[in-house]
């Protein structure tokens, strides 16, 4: 069964700017899914997280989370949602425990009824309960968002880039509590700017100026990476990122790690080596090291556009 | 438990978590109250006064004895003619001038009036308006003295100034006290209210309200509950202080007091929530909410009188709703007036309450 379904969805800021969300393929996100949306920032992510919790209402559009309408049904759906938004948005003069109680009431619970979605990762911000939220590190205050965000059980839980700035260990952490959420039956929408996350989800999709350009899961996406990759390094990595750009064959090239991917177009048959000769020869380079690529994700984020 | 009673107890817990806000809300009104008053004081002492006196009778030199012996002149010496004292007054050695007229005595033997000239330096205006005031006052004083020695042969053989009544002294505290209490309910129940809303947009906290099943009518109700109380509190502070130091209401007029109140918090609210509704920063809006505040306590007659306004100032008071809230404080604090003496004032303070939170609410329902 679906949880979410889209059909189409368009909303604008302000009028001559274009719309900052504009769906209009739709696209469904069934039960118990782990979703993931990454796109560059404004790709409209954040206002596709808003709409979708009812927090703005779309210029046009239709769309139904858990068999509700987003517009019509926005009451209840409020009741079985949980969002939490890229910014900590908890009261920060309330303390850790004051927020979780705060919250658990808001939604006409306690703490003690839901304890076992949140107990690992309470358990790590029970020894500062009585810490005002705002006095928290990054990732405490992810913790206790996540925690707020869950204490009343939702059925759907919307993420927006929620371990931006928070270190690997916290994000590792914080993907494991997500997956052992999934396994409940939680659908959850993600946003996330890390690859490596990315690929955690069962689908993602990548967003820019508003729209869906493909969504699918991540290894159907970097199969479907058609172009030729290579992989290039030399002493000067620097002057080495120009010569590339100005080579014909060449689309498209961006640092990955410590090697330039390289993009070639599609009816350029040249091998690795005849691009390693070049280099060395024509423009000079030393150490030169050119091999065929397999695609990550990352190149698949990086060649969205075209 | 209800969405309105946990709200509130929110609100108690941050309001309490700040080290500074409990401060204040005690701070405020006994600073204000104890202090503003006393330094804000527009009365005049030793003001100079240069006598010209061309009857040099004995009721003349009566009427100067009476002046100086009063504490707010002092004599910066006789001259002979209004010229040179003129000239003593553009050399800034005296405030005010007398001129007693020649054959004072006679006349007033005669029964008839004497005009007694008085110029003040306005430069510095209170001083000059306020000693003239008082000069004024002490004249007719004398003139009435005058009346009685002669027998009631002739009635007021002085030019009389009205009497200023209520406050007799003209006792600026007096006229300040009830200023002060408006001020604390300006700035408890006025900006307290509108920076907690604003305070959770800029925090987003907002948000997490607005994705929860809690109504928005709760949760601004709940901010508007829990500040007017706080309000209140403050403003019944400012009343103690008023009625054990200040001697204020000594009539009591507590229902009036309160009701009025109530009525001007009901409108601060709702002028509070209209100023968050177009606001995004705390900065902004307490910089609109302070252009406002100021033009309602500059522009009401709270510290200048209304009657001395300009015509057109005096009809744009008609728009500003602590014009009535002050006539009532001064009425029922000074006069001990009542509810029926001050109903006029009690309506409009409604209809400005009611339709201040009419535009709040529509402006309010719009932004989404």
């Amino acid at each position: 069964m679906d949880s979410i379904r889209v059909k189409r969805l368009k909303k604008g800021y302000g009028r001559g700017l274009p719309p900052a969300v504009d769906i209009r393929e739709g696209f469904s996100v069934s039960e118990g899914e782990l979703f993931g949306i990454i796109g560059p920032d404004g790709a409209g992510k954040t206002t596709l997280f808003r709409l979708l919790t009812t927090l703005i209402s779309p210029d046009e559009g239709d769309a139904v989370v858990q068999g509700l309408d987003i517009i019509r049904d926005y009451r209840k759906l409020r009741t079985i949602i949980g969002y939490m938004p890229g910014r900590f948005s908890l009261y920060p003069d309330l303390s850790v425990r004051e927020n979780l109680d705060f919250f658990a009431s808001v939604f006409g619970t306690s703490i003690k009824e839901n304890y076992h979605l949140i107990e690992d990762i309470y358990c790590r911000l029970e020894p500062f309960a009585d810490r005002k939220a705002g006095n928290l590190s990054g990732g405490m205050k992810q913790k206790l968002a996540l925690c707020c965000t869950l204490i009343h059980s939702p059925e759907v839980l919307f993420l927006d880039e929620p371990t931006t700035g928070v270190d690997p260990s916290s994000r590792r952490e914080f993907w494991e509590t997500l997956a052992r959420l999934r396994r409940t039956g939680m659908t959850i929408v993600v946003s996330t700017a890390y690859m490596d996350e990315a690929n955690r989800c069962d689908r993602v999709a990548m967003m820019r100026s508003g729209r869906f350009l493909k969504v699918d899961t991540p290894s159907d996406i970097v199969a479907g990476f058609d172009r030729r990759l290579l992989a290039v390094r030399s002493d000067e990595m620097f002057r080495l990122l120009q010569d590339l750009r100005s080579m014909e064959e060449v689309v498209k090239c961006y640092t990955f790690g410590d090697t330039h991917h390289v993009v070639l177009k599609e009816n350029a048959a040249c091998a690795p080596d005849e691009i390693g000769h070049r280099l060395t020869g024509k423009y000079g380079h030393t150490g030169v090291q050119v091999r065929e690529q397999a695609a990550t994700l990352e190149d698949c984020y990086m060649n969205l556009d075209d | 438990m209800s969405a309105f009673r946990y709200l509130i107890i929110k609100e108690m817990k941050q309001f309490n978590s700040n080290r500074f806000m409990p401060f204040v809300l005690v701070l405020l009104p006994v600073v204000l109250m104890l202090f503003v008053p006393l330094l804000a004081n527009m009365e005049i002492r030793n003001v100079r006064l240069t006598i010209v006196d061309h009857d040099r009778s004995a009721t003349s030199s009566l009427l100067v004895d009476r002046i100086l012996q009063s504490d707010y002149f002092k004599s910066a010496g006789y001259r002979d003619s209004y010229s040179q004292a003129m000239d003593d007054m553009g050399m800034g050695r005296t405030d005010i001038i007398m001129e007693i007229p020649a054959d004072m005595e006679k006349r007033i033997g005669r029964g008839e009036q004497v005009g007694i000239f008085i110029a003040a330096n306005a430069v510095n205006s209170t001083k000059g308006s306020i000693g003239g005031g008082y000069l004024s006052s002490i004249v007719s004083d004398f003139s009435a003295g005058l009346a009685e020695n002669s027998g009631g042969r002739v009635e007021m053989p002085l030019v009389v100034t009205p009497q200023f009544r209520y406050n007799p002294h003209l006792d600026y505290k007096l006229f300040m006290v009830p200023a002060m209490m408006i001020v604390v309910i300006v700035l408890i129940g006025g900006f307290f209210a509108t920076m907690s809303i604003v305070t959770e947009k800029e925090t987003g906290t907002i948000e997490q309200i607005n994705v929860s099943p809690v109504r928005k009518r709760d949760f601004i109700f709940s901010k508007v509950v829990f500040y007017g109380f706080l309000g209140i509190i403050a403003f019944t502070l400012a009343f103690l202080i008023g009625h054990f130091v200040y001697g204020l209401a000594p009539h009591g007029g507590l229902p009036e007091l309160y009701v009025g109140a109530i009525l001007f918090l009901i409108f601060m609210a709702g002028f509070g929530l209209l100023i968050s509704n177009y606001s995004d920063t705390l900065l902004q809006s307490v910089f609109l909410m302070l252009f406002f505040v100021l033009v309602f306590m500059l522009m009401s007659g709270i510290f200048t009188p209304v009657s001395s306004m300009e015509t057109w100032a005096q009809y744009l008071t008609y728009f500003l709703p602590t014009t009535y809230f002050v006539n009532i404080l001064r009425a029922v604090c000074l006069k001990g007036s009542q509810f029926q003496d001050l109903a006029f004032n009690y309506i409009m303070l409604s209809v400005f309450a009611v339709l201040i939170n009419i535009i709040a609410i529509v402006t309010y329902r719009k932004q989404k």
